[in-house]
């Protein structure tokens, strides 16, 4: 059957030319053999062939298909039709293709990240534990917990299978002589078993090994194992030297395996209520059990809350209580937001591209009035001429697809290229081909809906009526035009709102970047190293480590300071809990707290307000000292001065020598007083390195890398030198990342420039999908009134005058549909208020400027046609 | 339709697929042997317009009776060659079948007055 297809015409025709050619030479050389004469063979072949084109016809009649004949020809002629109109068909195609692309895009990150299932067997039964409190302090909600809380859940809750999750950190792995700075997670027994993957070589640990006191093991990734190992087959039972420790590995996960944070090593967490379980820093994890219900396993969860807090203080009023989260949506954590914002914002456009579609494939419905009547008044069935325009329709959505999933695609690298680096799951991120396939049916829809309404109408019309009206008519009448500018205000008004969102988004940025960060970011180099190590358990090794480096540093020519710091400005710091010692009744305090050595001050330029910096006097054996910010003295000392208080922190007390400025830093608790932004300034202890325990360095450094900063004239040479100077003191402690502190700066907002970048993207398409549409109107009106213009030219009116009301019935157009945007805009804008800086969602700057860009659109869309009017000649339109 | 016609008045219409289909038992060939063959094996009674030949093979192959390649023929020149396929086989059993009643039926009209 291949062999009747319409476009496969030509090569058959060709093929039987050849088979009669051939027919003919055969017989004429049988005839030569017979001994007839060359002349007469050739003739005779001929004469006993028949008529050679005729036979040809004859096959072609027989093998049409009328059907598909048919539709092969319309196929061509829309083709044909679109062709000659280039600037409709590439708007057309455009438009498709953007909304295609942005959709799919998009809503495959956010299918990713929300709706799709973890990569887990029965994952609808995995959950995470949370613990919310409400009462006199404020509501609270959070999903660390402490070893009280589990244990609670452990014992209490039969129908869960449970385990303790670790945050992932830096470790140095040390395989034939190199060194490698690796991720690590420290989890509890059970995680394997609880997630329901299996390591693919040997066995997760066991309790014997989950337990103070037990032997060190652990379990490698596929990605490690391959990398560091070669994939070597007797991994298992190997010694490897883990954090300057030997481990032992007893297994290896499946590749392809992705644990509730990014890890490459797992090793025991041993989680207890005591030490680092006093706090909440484990993450609960749990699967229900089969056969039990979510409802059932929520209550004796529920049920365990009392003997979970027994590590609080008791509180009047104080409601605490536990409860289970889908580990979906606690994984998606604050990604929810931010990408539902996406997809609303991506639905407009999409929402825009439909009805800019509808709106042209009106106006080429109307202008086609003529053609039409033309075709149905020379005997062209309706059918025929209804089959025609859909078909055309369809041919465009079809090239808006194709283009669409080209666009699609690199939306999706692009968006991984933009988040991947912070947002881990985002790599995961395909086209999704249902959400494609939603898509394209939804523009193919509206093409082929919109693209038919004008057909039946013109089909109904009367066809003499309209060939006798002039060319400049349109017999669409009035209710098209209507309706084109109705969906034009529509498009405008949708524009508006994401324009005014990016306002804001932009404004917000923009706050976060000219806000001062409390300290000289140019000229600072940082570099990171894991001090998880065995080889640094002690106060005493630590400091010889940042002593030793620092003074290579300081020698170095072109280094102006150097010190180290727990963390930098711009990231999370460590919480502490802190208490004044002059104040016996008050309650303890959480407070941002590092360790830094006494270049710190001057190596960040941060300015002191009040008494001293630490110096490099304050060593073991000195008063113990700390330097606290201005946050910290506003929010925790409001009563007195901060200067001179005694507090407890880290096991040790304290003297505030010295207050600084703030600075900033991500936020990793909320406290009243201090609002949420990307980067705030919270209340900050510092404290001397020197001056810093094993135990603060050793659980510090469980979850932290310190910082080595480094300010010089020369960022590069500074880089060079840091590294040097590391390998130089210890040559097997291997470097994470050397980072300008511009870098450090940029990466805390990332989410910020992420969503200003997506959301002005959406906007621009937006805006520009507005600005065509009311070109498109415009230059429809010029076209159908040139008559008109024509005839008042004549009469002593002026073409500027032409020019001016159609420019005028343009803007006033925007300016309908930018008023029902601007009023849309107020409650569309809450979905964008959680992500605004010292913006108010009603920020008239913003919304003053929205309307401007919409005015000098407007302007533009339709002067641009309104001019043809200047060179209309009146004479010549009168004629005609 | 007039040119249908004259291929008509030379082979009874229908007969002609069957002869193919019939020359084409004793295997693949191509338009010339299977006008030849048609002649002599008819004493040259049954004279083909080579030509109509085509329309009549092509009919045959789209309905799947018989297929064609390209190939040389015996003195090495290009030409394509048809073959039966197993429904062609089947479809000349039928026609057989069919045509022996109908020209009994015919000779029995014809003997009968």
């Amino acid at each position: 059957m291949a062999r009747r297809w319409p476009w496969r015409r030509a090569a058959r025709l060709r093929d039987r030319e050849a088979e009669m050619q051939s027919h003919l030479d055969l017989y004429r050389d049988e005839l030569l053999a017979r001994g007839v004469a060359a002349d007469d063979a050739a003739r005779e072949a001929r004469l006993r062939f028949g008529n050679a084109r005729a036979k040809l016809e004859e096959v072609a009649d027989m093998q049409r298909l009328p059907m598909l004949d048919a539709l092969w020809q319309d196929t061509r002629h829309a083709c044909r039709s679109l062709r000659a109109t280039p600037v409709f068909s590439l708007t057309a195609v455009l438009t498709l293709a953007l909304a295609i692309g942005a959709n799919t895009s998009v809503f495959s990150l956010a299918d990713t990240l929300l709706l799709r299932p973890l990569p887990y067997p029965e994952p609808d039964r995995l959950a995470q534990l949370v613990y919310t409190q409400h009462g006199p302090d404020g509501d609270d909600e959070s999903q660390s917990t402490d070893g009280a809380m589990w244990e609670a859940v452990r014992d209490r809750a039969p129908s869960l299978e449970t385990a303790v999750a670790g945050l992932s950190g830096g470790a140095n792995l040390f395989v034939n002589g190199t060194a490698l700075y690796v991720s690590q997670q420290r989890v509890s027994e059970g995680y394997s078993r609880v997630l329901g993957v299996a390591p693919a070589r040997g066995t997760w640990f066991g309790p014997d090994a989950d337990r103070a006191g037990g032997p060190a093991v652990a379990v490698l990734s596929d990605g490690l194992w391959r990398r560091a190992f070669g994939g070597a087959g007797d991994i298992v039972g190997r010694s490897i030297l883990l954090k300057g420790e030997p481990h032992q590995v007893v297994g290896v996960m499946p590749p392809g395996f992705i644990g509730t944070a990014a890890a490459d090593v797992w090793t025991p967490l041993r989680p207890s209520p005591t030490g680092e379980g006093a706090g909440t820093n484990y993450q609960v994890i749990a699967r229900v059990k089969p056969g039990v219900t979510w409802a059932q396993a929520t209550g004796e969860v529920l049920a365990a809350s009392a003997a979970g807090f027994r590590l609080f203080e008791p509180r009047a009023g104080m409601v605490r209580e536990l409860k289970l989260q889908p580990l979906r949506d606690a994984l998606a954590g604050g990604m929810r937001e931010p990408v539902v914002l996406l997809g609303w914002a991506v639905g407009a456009v999409l929402l825009i591209a439909c009805v800019n579609l509808a709106a042209l494939m009106l106006a080429r419905g109307g202008s086609r009035a003529r053609e039409i009547a033309t075709r149905m008044a020379l005997g062209g069935g309706r059918g025929v001429v209804v089959r025609q325009l859909m078909v055309e329709a369809v041919v465009l959505a079809l090239a808006g697809g194709v283009i669409g999933v080209l666009v699609a695609q690199l939306g999706v690298t692009g968006l991984q290229a933009l988040g991947g680096d912070r947002f881990e799951e985002w790599r995961r991120a395909a086209i999704d081909l249902r959400v494609l396939l939603a898509a394209f049916g939804l523009t193919m829809l509206t093409s082929v809906a919109f693209g038919l309404a004008p057909a039946l109408q013109a089909t109904r019309m009367d066809i003499a009526w309209a060939l006798t009206q002039g060319g400049t008519r349109t017999a669409s009448g009035r209710s098209s035009t209507w309706t084109r500018r109705a969906l034009v205000a529509v498009e405008v008004a949708l524009g508006v709102v994401l324009l005014v969102s990016t306002g804001l988004l932009v404004r917000t940025f923009i706050n976060v970047r000219a806000l001062a960060p409390g300290f000289d970011p140019n000229g600072v180099v940082t570099a990171t190293v894991s001090l998880q190590d065995a080889r640094y358990r002690d106060a005493v090794s630590v400091n010889r480590l940042f002593d030793d480096t620092l003074q290579r540093l300081q020698a170095t020519s072109g280094i102006e300071s150097a010190a180290v710091s727990l963390q930098l400005p711009y990231e999370r710091l460590l919480n502490n809990g802190m208490r004044f010692l002059d104040d016996p009744t008050a309650s303890s305090r959480t407070t941002n707290a590092a360790y830094v050595t006494p270049g710190f001050f001057v190596t960040l330029r941060i300015p002191l307000t009040q008494g001293r910096a630490i110096s490099e006097g304050d060593r073991v054996g000195a008063p113990l000292v700390a330097v606290v910010n201005e946050t910290f003295a506003r929010v925790y000392s409001k009563d007195r001065p901060a200067l001179g208080r005694r507090i407890r922190l880290g096991g040790a007390d304290r003297e505030i020598v010295g207050v600084m400025g703030d600075i900033e830093q991500r936020p990793s608790f909320n406290i009243e007083g201090v609002s949420g932004a990307p980067v705030v300034s919270l209340p900050l202890v510092v404290i001397p390195a020197a001056q810093s325990s094993d135990g603060y360095f050793r659980s510090a450094h469980t979850w932290f890398s310190p910082a080595f900063i480094v300010r010089a004239r020369d960022p590069g040479m500074a880089a060079l030198a840091v590294r040097q100077a590391i390998a130089a003191v210890d040559p097997q402690l291997p470097v994470s990342s050397v980072r300008s502190m511009a870098e450090v700066m940029a990466a805390a907002m990332t989410l910020q420039r992420l969503l200003m970048a997506l959301v002005g993207a959406l906007a621009g398409a937006a805006l520009f999908l507005a600005a065509i549409g009311v070109y498109g109107v415009i230059a429809h009106s010029v076209a159908e009134r040139r008559r008109e213009f024509g005839i008042r030219i004549a009469l002593g009116s002026t073409a500027g005058a032409a020019v001016r009301a159609v420019t005028l019935s343009g803007i006033g157009l925007v300016a309908v549909g930018a008023a029902a945007g601007l009023a849309l805009s107020i409650p569309a804008t809450s979905l964008v208020r959680a992500f605004l800086w010292r913006v108010d969602a009603g920020d008239p700057i913003t919304y003053a400027g929205v309307g401007v860009v919409l005015l000098v659109v407007a302007a533009a869309a339709s002067l641009l046609p309104a001019l043809k009017l200047l060179r209309l000649d009146p004479v010549e339109t009168l004629k005609s | 339709m007039r040119r249908r016609k004259t291929s008509d008045r030379d082979l009874l219409a229908g007969t002609l697929d069957l002869l193919i289909l019939r020359v084409l038992q004793a295997g693949r060939a191509h338009g010339l042997e299977i006008a030849q063959s048609i002649e002599r094996r008819s004493d040259d009674v049954l004279l083909v317009e080579q030509g109509s030949l085509y329309p009549a093979l092509h009919r045959l192959e789209d309905r799947g009776w018989i297929e064609a390649e390209w190939g040389a023929s015996d003195a090495n020149r290009k030409a394509k060659f048809y073959s039966l396929t197993p429904a062609g086989r089947r479809q000349l059993l039928a026609e057989e079948t069919r045509f022996t009643q109908l020209a009994r039926a015919i000779k029995r009209v014809l003997r009968s007055t």
